[in-house]
């Protein structure tokens, strides 16, 4: 159990480490940015030098780079992203109101591709007929690239304008709040198709290769049946490797949110970052970039935490190491 | 950062599907490599010759190789010599969204301008983005996964530490925080797609380095006193070339389709719109011009499905067990 908690420690570090990285990274890029935001928040009209030092001095701009590093550093890791240009809300808050919406895509999207994915890899890696493995492995590299947005727009164009059964733009009707479930449909199909390709592409070649170790031979000649030897013994440890790569794709698949939810005007923190670039708010910017980098760090911490739990020869690791420690 | 013992590149990208950094039967693939090796007395596997033979010709026999070859080559002629014959790309002279015809195979557009020498011209920047990010990732992998693969040490703590850190921010979010602070152009994302991808091709070349500076040909070159950079460079890079092939050809697809989702979200060359900026500006006409949206998207697809199977049918011939055994 030490041992345990000791490894997850380490890697909880390495994240927060990881994480204070990204922030600089993006702070000195934000300084070597040319523009002078005094005079983008002054506009063109004249103004005298002491409201000039007035407003630098009540933004910190006065201060050295390090000290507004280190300031900015302690707001970032108290939650503070600062203001929204031309925006009531501080940044903070404009993203909690985008996120939920982001993850209504998102997770659905997550649910069906990785059932999807686990299922039709399984399916092409086991099947006799070479015609089925072919259709699979074909269809999957065919959706693999595929570029989604155009997908998207393709969606759109059958299902919404020629067919005109699905909505093209937004979450709900006009004036309703709320997400409405048709207008879910196109883009979670969207979003979860590359992804599903990509993850049945995975399991099929995991699965293959977990079907070649000696211990499925072992459990045949056992007399075990094949469906038997299938489910119970291939298909856990072809599962190994789906939880590292489904883990890990869903944060890249809130960071490629951006151009799903351009492409369905989908009010997600992905439009968010696409508005603010657009825009040039480098607060909002920054502020979304923090927050996919946080999320990406606890869902990879969380798929970590999981394969520990799930693959025997991890807890047998951290088992014998406390034995031979205590 | 993580627990994984699995071949699957850790999520970071996509190149890494499970088995191409594992083990293949080939170890040469340029023939004049035997003449200035080392004497080959403990080498462990078949002359070398004949084998680089047959996976070339076992590579070129698959039925779907050359098709795809001459998709990708009829492409890149059309791109970039294609322009030359087919008409003015800027001339507003024509009547506007006009549909495919055999005046205008591709339609006009909404400014009536001929889409068929638009659409060309649009492949010259997705092709040239896609193999410069490739060439780039390739050289940057052979050299800091050879040195941290051969050696170890610094260059592999490198390597680990820059795969985690755009792991964790993603090429697409790297690029959109450029654009908003700098304005990217074409270099700008050419260079951010580099650095982001490169630690995908590193990796393999890593797996391979460590695995190649075990077997009895490195060490009878030790023994026979060669320098430990020629041992790099000579016998180990060579030596471990074919799977890096297949993941730089990976590279090339994976490049095109994120450089045309950027461009799809407005960033990027707006005097040479790419296949992505030539589909960001179809979405206003999804209604009354399909063709505006269809041609683009359907190039992209083409150039990078043909890309993926080159790469695979390749991967395929290197590593014949991944094929079905049971």
């Amino acid at each position: 159990m030490k041992a345990a908690f000791l490894h997850y420690g380490k890697l909880l570090l390495s994240s927060f480490i990881l994480f204070i990285a990204v922030i600089t990274v993006l702070f000195f890029l934000l300084e070597i940015a040319p523009g002078d935001p005094v005079q983008a928040l002054l506009g063109d009209s004249p103004v005298s030098d002491e409201f000039r030092a007035q407003i630098v001095a009540s933004f910190g701009l006065d201060k050295s780079v390090w000290e507004r590093y280190f300031i900015y550093l302690g707001n970032t890791l108290t939650g503070n992203l600062g203001l929204s240009f031309g925006s009531s809300m501080t940044v903070a808050e404009l993203i909690m109101s985008r996120i939920g919406n982001t993850l209504a895509l998102a997770l659905p999207a997550f649910v069906i591709s990785t059932a999807g994915g686990i299922f039709l890899g399984a399916i092409a890696a086991r099947t006799r007929s070479k015609a089925l493995d072919g259709a699979i492995s074909g269809t999957s590299v065919a959706f693999f690239s595929l570029p989604n947005f155009w997908l998207g727009l393709i969606l759109i164009m059958i299902f919404s304008i020629w067919l005109g059964w699905l909505p093209t733009q937004g979450k709900s009707p006009y004036g309703q709040d709320g997400i409405a479930l048709q207008y879910l449909i196109l883009p979670v199909i969207t979003m979860a198709t590359t992804e599903l390709a990509y993850k049945a592409r995975i399991m099929r070649s995991s699965m293959i290769e977990a079907l070649g170790q000696d211990f499925i031979d072992t459990a045949r000649s056992k007399g075990l049946s094949r469906d038997r030897v299938m489910w119970r013994h291939a298909l856990p440890n072809a599962l190994l490797p789906m939880i590292t790569v489904s883990g890990y794709s869903l944060g890249f698949a809130l960071a490629g949110s951006v151009v799903v939810e351009r492409v369905f005007g989908w009010p997600g923190m992905g439009l968010l970052l696409y508005d603010a670039v657009q825009r040039s708010n480098n607060q909002v910017v920054l502020g979304v970039v923090i927050v996919i980098t946080i999320s990406i760090l606890i869902i990879n911490f969380l798929t970590d935490v999981v394969y520990g739990l799930v693959d025997p020869r991890v807890r047998a690791k951290f088992a014998r190491s406390s034995r031979s420690a205590s | 950062m993580t627990v994984d013992n699995t071949s699957v590149g850790s999520g970071g990208t996509r190149v890494g599907d499970p088995g191409l950094g594992g083990s293949n039967s080939i170890d040469a693939i340029r023939e004049d490599d035997i003449l200035d090796a080392p004497p080959t007395g403990a080498v462990p596997t078949a002359p070398r010759g004949r084998k680089v033979d047959s996976v070339w010709k076992l590579y070129f026999r698959k039925p779907g190789t050359i098709a795809f070859l001459i998709v990708l080559a009829v492409v890149a002629i059309a791109s970039f010599i294609g322009p030359y014959f087919a008409g003015n790309p800027v001339a507003t002279v024509n009547p506007t969204l006009l549909p495919p015809s055999f005046e205008f195979p591709m339609g006009t557009d909404q400014l009536g301008r001929d889409y068929l020498p638009r659409v060309l011209l649009g492949g010259q920047v997705s092709l040239l983005v896609g193999f410069t990010v490739a060439l780039l990732c390739m050289t940057l992998g052979l050299i800091i996964g050879g040195l941290a693969g051969f050696y170890g040490g610094l260059a592999d703590a490198f390597l680990v530490k820059v795969a985690e850190f755009f792991q964790v921010l993603p090429g697409i979010v790297l690029a959109l925080v450029a654009a908003a602070l700098f304005g990217a152009n074409i270099w700008v994302i050419v260079i951010i797609l580099s650095v982001t991808m490169w630690p995908a091709v590193a990796r393999i070349v890593r797996a391979e380095a460590l695995r190649i500076s075990q077997l009895g040909y490195v060490e009878s070159a030790r023994a026979a006193g060669f320098h430990s950079t020629r041992i790099l460079w000579s016998d180990v890079i060579p030596n471990a070339m074919p799977p890096v092939i297949v993941a730089t050809t990976m590279t090339v697809g994976r490049a095109i389709l994120i450089e045309s989702a950027l461009a799809f979200l407005g960033i990027g060359d707006a005097e040479q719109p790419s296949w992505g900026a030539l589909l960001n500006s179809a979405q206003s006409y999804m209604a009354t011009g399909w063709w505006l949206a269809l041609f683009p998207g359907l190039c992209i697809f083409l150039v990078v499905l043909a890309i993926n199977m080159l790469g695979d049918s390749l991967n395929d011939s290197l590593n014949p067990s991944i094929g079905k055994v049971k």
